[in-house]
């Protein structure tokens, strides 16, 4: 089957700025693809070109098979976007808001009707469905912005920053609509800065950075990707010898061993899952009882961190 | 706000500038209740304009931009929606003016009335094109009133074209094929007001009327999108 979304040297300039800098990504259908990247990666750019909201200063993009500069009438019909910042319309109610996008995305009077409430409802903005947004809180204001999709339900759902400003509960409630509409068949963009976010939901992550992808790939592999990002803390009966030692640093997925104390041992590594079995195997071998033995991946701010260059304060303050 | 200012208009310098015209066979106060009536409905249908400025500046614009509708449809929508959201403000005041004018002849007022449907969607559809091709809202905001100054004044709105002509022949020619004169003398005569009208058939300025709407709403929208697509406002 064809990629859902195609991206060819997706560029995007404003002046001598660079947004986005000849992207190349395919996402296939029914995928949710994090998209990850510091303030000023160029996300939001390379979303608003996919949505033809902006011309691509260079190359092109096909979504649902359509080409963004020849069809984007047909573009915007397949996808629907939730903004970084929730776009209000003037002196308006949540309940306003999400039923005129209901209305202009089509949905007839009795379908709009059930939709509307069952979407505020389970976001929990039935009850200020009346109040006037200016009166809302951010996070109810993002969760507005989040129900336009959630009811448009499109076959492509751009969504960007989807839980920020909203509490802990909210975003588990959140992740599993997200979640929801996929299974429903919509194909999920997610723009964040949360990697731990990108991580619960994303098939695939991609990494941008000053407009560039760095890489793109599970978080399973992006993890494995990283040099000895596993880390194995052994507890030993008694004292490791040094022939074991040996033959641990011998194994091709082990990048380093620590001794702190003679029976202590941290390892780091890669493909933890598969490894650890083989150590298991080398002690009982060697008669040398494991006490404990406890294991760390990395995580996908480390992935984050590995690939950009920066930490997430750094990250956070607009180090991109 | 809209409302003082226009009963004002009419109380005050309406009231007082009618004692000083005298025009055989025209009652210049009910005159200008009528012109100040078309005024009003260019100066409400105008402000789309600056709605698409702050709609640019709050990120509404993209949100309207990213919806499944074409653009001929978004701008369509807009200055439809411009021209009634200036009827409806208006509405009330243009009763105000009727029970001043007086007697109507409903036929006539019908005609009057849907001229002045497509005036206000054709100065709407002028207002958002304007404001796309300028991209600047100081830019629009000096040119709607040197335009304001110059389409009103340059018009039968105040003042019968016969004087027009008599003080300029250049701005008696302007006025002739100005789009605020054509929905002014319309509205006069839908009323039944005694004026003197520019044009001997109601058919031609209705003609006018549909030639502006027409031109501004369709033609507005080619400009619309080729200025607009692919974030070209920016």
């Amino acid at each position: 089957m064809p990629p859902i979304i195609r991206m060819v040297n997706l560029t995007k300039k404003f002046g001598n700025l660079v947004a986005v800098d000849h992207l190349n990504l395919e996402i296939e259908e029914g995928e949710i693809l994090g998209l990850l990247g510091p303030n000023g990666a160029g996300k939001t750019t390379a979303i608003l070109v996919l949505a033809t909201v902006m011309r691509p200063t260079e190359g092109t993009a096909f979504v649902g098979g359509y080409e963004i500069k020849k069809n984007p009438d047909k573009v915007r019909g397949v996808l629907g976007i939730v903004f970084q910042e929730p776009k209000m319309l003037w002196v308006s109610t949540p309940w306003d808001i999400v039923n005129w996008h209901a209305k202009v995305c089509g949905l007839s009077t009795e379908e709009r009707k059930r939709r509307v409430k069952e979407v505020l409802e389970a976001l929990d903005m039935w009850e200020p469905r009346r109040k006037n947004v200016h009166a809302l809180s951010g996070g109810m204001r993002k969760r507005v912005e989040l129900a336009k999709v959630l009811i448009q339900r499109p076959k492509i759902a751009i969504i960007d920053e989807p839980t920020a400003q909203i509490d802990v509960v909210g975003k588990h409630k959140i992740w599993n609509m997200l979640r929801e509409l996929r299974e429903e068949g919509s194909t999920i963009i997610l723009a964040t800065n949360e990697l731990y976010e990108a991580d619960m939901l994303s098939d695939r992550v991609a990494i941008m950075h000053k407009g560039q992808l760095l890489v793109c790939d599970t978080p399973k592999k992006l993890k494995d990707s990283i040099l000895g990002g596993d880390i194995v803390d052994i507890q030993l009966e008694k004292d490791a010898s040094p022939k074991v030692v040996e033959e641990l640093k011998h194994f091709k997925e082990v990048v380093n061993v620590l001794q702190a104390k003679p029976s202590n041992l941290r390892v780091y590594l890669n493909q933890v899952e598969e490894v650890v079995p083989r150590i298991m195997n080398l002690f009982m071998k060697e008669s040398v009882p494991i006490a404990s033995i406890h294991m760390s991946e990395p995580s996908l701010d480390d992935v984050f961190a590995h690939y950009t260059g920066l930490t997430i304060e750094e990250a956070q303050k607009g180090g991109g | 706000m809209r409302a003082i200012w226009f009963i004002s208009q009419i109380a005050l310098f309406g009231l007082v500038s009618s004692r000083m015209i005298n025009v055989p066979n025209l009652d210049y106060f009910r005159y200008y209740v009528a012109g100040l009536s078309i005024m009003t409905l260019y100066s409400a249908a105008i402000f789309i304009g600056f709605d698409i400025y702050e709609e640019a500046d709050h990120g509404v614009f993209e949100y309207l931009l990213s919806l499944p509708v074409t653009r001929r449809q978004l701008v369509l929508g807009r200055s439809i929606g411009g021209g009634l959201r200036a009827f409806i403000y208006v509405g009330p005041l243009i009763g105000v003016s009727l029970y001043v004018i007086g007697a109507i002849s409903p036929i006539n007022f019908l005609i009057a009335l849907f001229s002045l449907f497509l005036f206000a969607f054709g100065v709407s559809g002028m207002s958002i094109t304007i404001a796309v091709v300028l991209k600047s809202s100081d830019r629009f905001d000096i040119l709607m009133g040197v335009l304001d100054a110059l389409i009103v004044r340059l018009s039968t709105a105040m003042y019968p074209l016969a004087y027009v002509q008599e003080a300029n022949p250049l701005y008696g020619w302007i006025a002739k094929f100005n789009p605020v004169t054509y929905v002014a003398d319309l509205f006069r005569w839908g009323t039944g007001l005694e004026a003197i009208i520019s044009l001997d058939n109601p058919l031609l300025p209705l003609l006018g009327i549909i030639a502006f709407f027409s031109i501004f709403t369709f033609v507005g929208i080619i400009i619309y999108e080729r200025r607009i697509e692919g974030g070209g406002w920016q």
